[in-house]
């Protein structure tokens, strides 16, 4: 910034200095034209000074040339407004200087030409023979007169030359008559001047003509319009031949005649003069015209791209502006050139990029607002257990939390932006509650609330929705909200907890009488047996033994029941679990089944934490369960995955016990773990519902599912370590309450 | 087919025939002009009677142009500039007097005579040639030039002398135009001799 306010102020400096020189140039150009002393000592300081001049500004304007174009070829905001100002004032001073160059040259030189006409020239020489004929005729009578004067003093005596000289120049009207002897001295002279000036001599000039032997005569002018004859003829003596001196006269030209011919002669000189200078003037004039002409085009080009870059300015800082404003940076702020409309108008965007800053800086504020608003508002929607899932009008998803997804068994968070129809066909669930929704959406139903009963490969799912519009411009809904939840977990427990009571109520109540029944058909047995014949005794037998064994079964089946619906305290231990399962699935090995049971351990496994007792048991249900379901199965084998899989961070132990059985009813797959509900013939329908009261005792899932290539999956997981246990007490508020009541 | 070819050259040929022609055509008009020139032959002084006078011989030829601007009524002015310069050994030499005697010379279209007249007594003298003007202006003669008794006693002199055309009394766009002209620049070099005392 420094950088180029430098460099503008020195070629401004440049600039102005050139202007300056070349006024300068004219001004002692007007100066010497007044005092023609002072030009042989200026010449050579305006010549420099005038060349200087014209190169700088010439340097300048080419510099600014070279510059605008560079400007313009890299289209620099402004560059083309410039060049066109720069042409325009260009072509408003270069035209009109042309012109008046043109017309002034043309005026000047017509005007010097209409100095001289032929016929003023021919008219003064006219006047100057005539006037040289008119004393030429008073010439010839001075030099007449000068004769008579000689031949009058041929008879004189030397004594009265003086007398007779003097007496002789006023007859003949002389100013001076002298009679030179021999070596020019002077024998006599007479003069009408009163002053005793010293008589003109004879000039050789005079003396060769006489020589000649031919008289003398001339014009001389005197000092302004005096005019001087003067003649000389030899003198001779009477006796003599030879010439013994020379008579030299003068004769003066009458005032008024002189006058007129210096006028005549005077104005001859000055057209002649005039004439020879004619077109050394025309250059003159022409050279000065161009001069001028030359330093003002140079001043005024320069001129204009000085005005013209002082105009554009504030336009390109209003270009910068506006590029810095659409870039963001509402901090700019120009500096105000001048209090014109330009000023104004850059008064008027710097008060813009003022609102525009303290607006963006509101509208941060707010956006950061909303952001923390959608933020808290996201962390409670991740953190709630109900799905909820937002479309915009053109049913799209906007967003869905976790719980969505993971009861929809797809990840609908990361499907932000796409159509619920195009989701749907990630599964079997999220299509099923597409289709629900849907109808209901595209029946114009916006706010509604179903149960919605889903069937998938894991299972049965029952969700509660609740569908709300999201209030929009115009009576036109922005979106809406589907909000459902999961609660099939809640129906189990409802059912679980009903078919514990009944449990409990049905042991209690049955097995009261089952004893008196059974005692009482043992006494019926003992007291009549013996006493019977063999064919009614048979016949007792065999009904006290059925009553009997029925009533054992019935103990059986009562102990059943009270051991579902007992919840004896829990012993944690820690075991390993690999060896456990060796243990229980050995048993059934020395039973010499027809079953093949295979182990797959897990290296990574290590002990676990749990109930043993209660953990052996559950091994006990399901690979019984596996074993039975395997009866009518050919090359029937279970195979017992153990894994270590971590949840949210926590460890937890997975137990899968696989078989190549018929597998599972895929409408009763979710209600396998329901007490009562078997495939089996010999079943009693109580092991699975069992097996999973033990599992979710020690806080863990289980899960029934049909493999693929056929037979049925069960997959418990079991929490590690009390820690992971403690974890998931704390997601379930439920259970944590349950804890504190049995503390 | 080499016709078109040839016939450019052939043109451009005559064309450098032409311009060679007209440039040595302009270079021998210009040759014909007389360039004139001012040189001092000789030069002396001699005390009289307490002053020192010169007598000096000039050859003065005027120029084309100053020949007609003479004709055409212009006065030309011939200056004879001498200069009286002490002699100094250790520092640069001092000049203690100067003297510029300036001589008109004029062509009177009336009388047809030729003025020659001296600027600084006004004295005058006409003459029917041109060549016999310039003679006379050549010949200078006990023109009284310092005082002795000016001069420090036991100092050296020495004295130098030109004649010039000045143009000084014309207008300055003429003086303008003259400068640039060399006919214009009638100067003699200078003319150096020791004073004699």
């Amino acid at each position: 910034m420094v950088l180029r306010t430098i460099k503008r102020a020195a070629a401004f400096l440049l600039g102005a200095t050139g202007v300056l020189l070349a006024l300068v140039a004219l001004f002692l150009l007007s100066v010497t034209a007044q005092n023609s002393d002072e030009f042989g000592r200026l010449n050579d300081a305006i010549l420099v000074i005038n060349i200087v001049g014209v190169v700088l500004l010439f340097l300048l304007v080419i510099g600014n040339l070279f510059r605008l174009f560079r400007e313009y070829s890299d289209n620099v905001p402004g560059s083309k407004l410039k060049a066109r100002m720069v042409g325009i004032f260009v072509g408003l001073v270069v035209l009109p200087l042309l012109i008046v160059f043109y017309f002034s040259v043309q005026f000047i030189n017509r005007g010097i030409d209409t100095w001289f006409d032929v016929e003023v020239e021919e008219g003064l020489d006219n006047a100057v023979q005539l006037s040289r004929a008119a004393l030429e005729l008073q010439m010839r009578d001075n030099l007449a007169a000068t004769q008579a004067i000689a031949r009058s003093l041929r008879n004189t005596s030397e004594r009265d030359f003086i007398f007779q000289l003097s007496m002789l120049r006023r007859e003949n009207g002389a100013s001076e008559v002298t009679l030179f002897g021999a070596n020019n001295r002077i024998l006599a002279t007479s003069s009408d001047s009163s002053a005793a000036a010293l008589p003109k001599r004879l000039t050789e000039e005079v003396i060769l003509q006489l020589r000649q032997n031919r008289p003398f005569v001339s014009l001389d002018p005197l000092e302004a319009d005096t005019y001087e004859i003067r003649t000389a003829v030899p003198f001779y003596s009477s006796s003599q031949a030879q010439p013994l001196g020379v008579i030299q006269a003068h004769f003066p030209v009458t005032s008024r005649l002189g006058r007129m011919a210096y006028t005549v002669e005077n104005s001859y000189q000055r057209y002649s003069e005039l004439l020879f200078l004619r077109d050394d003037l025309k250059g003159i004039f022409t050279l000065t015209l161009s001069v001028v002409l030359l330093l003002t085009l140079l001043a005024s080009i320069y001129g204009a791209f000085v005005f013209s870059r002082r105009l554009v300015a504030p336009i390109q800082q209003l270009v910068y502006g506006t590029r810095a404003v659409a870039k963001g940076d509402f901090d700019l702020q120009l500096p105000q050139p001048t209090r014109d409309e330009i000023g104004f108008l850059i008064s008027s965007f710097n008060d813009m990029t003022q609102r525009l800053a303290v607006a963006s800086e509101q509208a941060s504020l707010n956006q950061s607002l909303v952001e923390a608003e959608r933020a808290r508002l996201a962390i409670i929607l991740a953190r709630l257990s109900t799905g909820v899932v937002a479309l915009d009008s053109e049913f799209r998803i906007r967003n869905a939390n976790q719980a969505s997804s993971a009861i929809l068994n797809t990840d609908l968070a990361s499907r932000a932006g796409q159509s619920l129809t195009d989701v749907s066909k990630e599964g079997p669930l999220v299509e099923q509650f597409v289709d629900v929704s849907m109808m209901h959406l595209k029946a114009g139903e916006t706010d509604w609330r179903e149960q919605i009963v889903l069937r998938g490969e894991v299972g049965r799912r029952v969700l509660t929705c609740a569908c709300t519009t999201l209030p929009g411009k115009d009576d036109k809904p922005a979106g809406y909200v589907i909000v459902f939840d999961d609660i099939t977990a809640l129906l189990q427990a409802q059912r679980d907890a009903a078919w514990g009571e009944v449990a409990r109520r049905l042991a209690h109540e049955i097995k009261n009488p089952l004893t008196p029944i059974q005692l009482s058909a043992e006494r019926l047995r003992r007291k009549y047996l013996g006493t019977m014949e063999d064919e009614e005794g048979q016949i007792l037998d065999r009904a006290t033994h059925t009553i009997v064994q029925q009533v054992e079964a019935m103990k059986e089946m009562v102990n059943a029941f009270r051991d579902y619906a007992r919840a004896p305290d829990m012993e944690f231990g820690r075991f390993d679990i690999e060896n456990l399962v060796h243990e229980v699935v050995d048993l059934y090995r020395a039973q010499g089944m027809h079953v093949e049971i295979a182990i797959t351990p897990d290296p990574s496994l290590g002990p676990i934490e749990a109930d043993m007792g209660r953990v052996r048991q559950i091994l006990h249900n399901l690979i019984r369960n596996a074993v039975e379901a395997l009866e009518n199965t050919e090359d029937a084998h279970i195979d017992i995955l153990l894994s270590r899989v971590e949840i949210d961070g926590m460890p937890f132990c997975q137990i899968r016990v696989e078989d190549n059985g018929p597998g599972f009813d895929t409408g009763s797959v979710n209600q396998v773990f329901d007490p009562y509900v078997t495939t089996k013939p010999k079943g009693t329908g109580l092991g699975l519902a069992i097996v999973k009261k033990l599992v979710e005792e020690h806080m863990g899932s289980i899960r029934a599912e049909n493999r693929k290539d056929g037979g049925a999956v069960i997959s418990i997981r079991l929490p590690m370590t009390d820690t992971a246990r403690e974890s998931i007490i704390a997601k379930l508020p439920h259970l944590a309450d349950q804890r504190r009541e049995r503390a | 087919m080499l016709k078109p070819r040839i016939e450019p050259l052939r043109r451009l040929y005559r064309g450098c025939l032409v311009v060679l022609l007209i440039s040595t055509a302009a270079y021998a008009q210009q040759d014909l002009e007389r360039e004139g020139y001012f040189e001092v032959r000789s030069a002396a002084t001699e005390l009289l009677s307490g002053v020192h006078t010169l007598d000096a011989r000039l050859q003065l030829v005027l120029s084309s142009e100053a020949l007609q601007a003479l004709e055409a009524g212009v006065p030309l002015t011939v200056e004879l500039q001498l200069e009286v310069i002490r002699t100094r050994r250790w520092v640069p030499d001092s000049l203690d007097a100067e003297l510029k005697v300036r001589y008109e010379l004029e062509y009177r279209p009336l009388s047809q005579r030729y003025i020659v007249r001296n600027v600084n007594t006004g004295n005058q003298e006409s003459f029917a040639t041109l060549y016999s003007a310039l003679n006379t202006l050549g010949r200078v003669q006990a023109l009284p030039i310092i005082d002795d008794a000016l001069l420090e006693p036991d100092k050296r002199y020495r004295l130098r002398m030109r004649a010039l055309l000045n143009t000084q009394q014309y207008p300055p766009s003429l003086r303008f135009v003259f400068f640039w002209r060399s006919q214009w620049q009638l100067k003699s070099e200078w003319f150096e001799w020791s004073l004699e005392r």
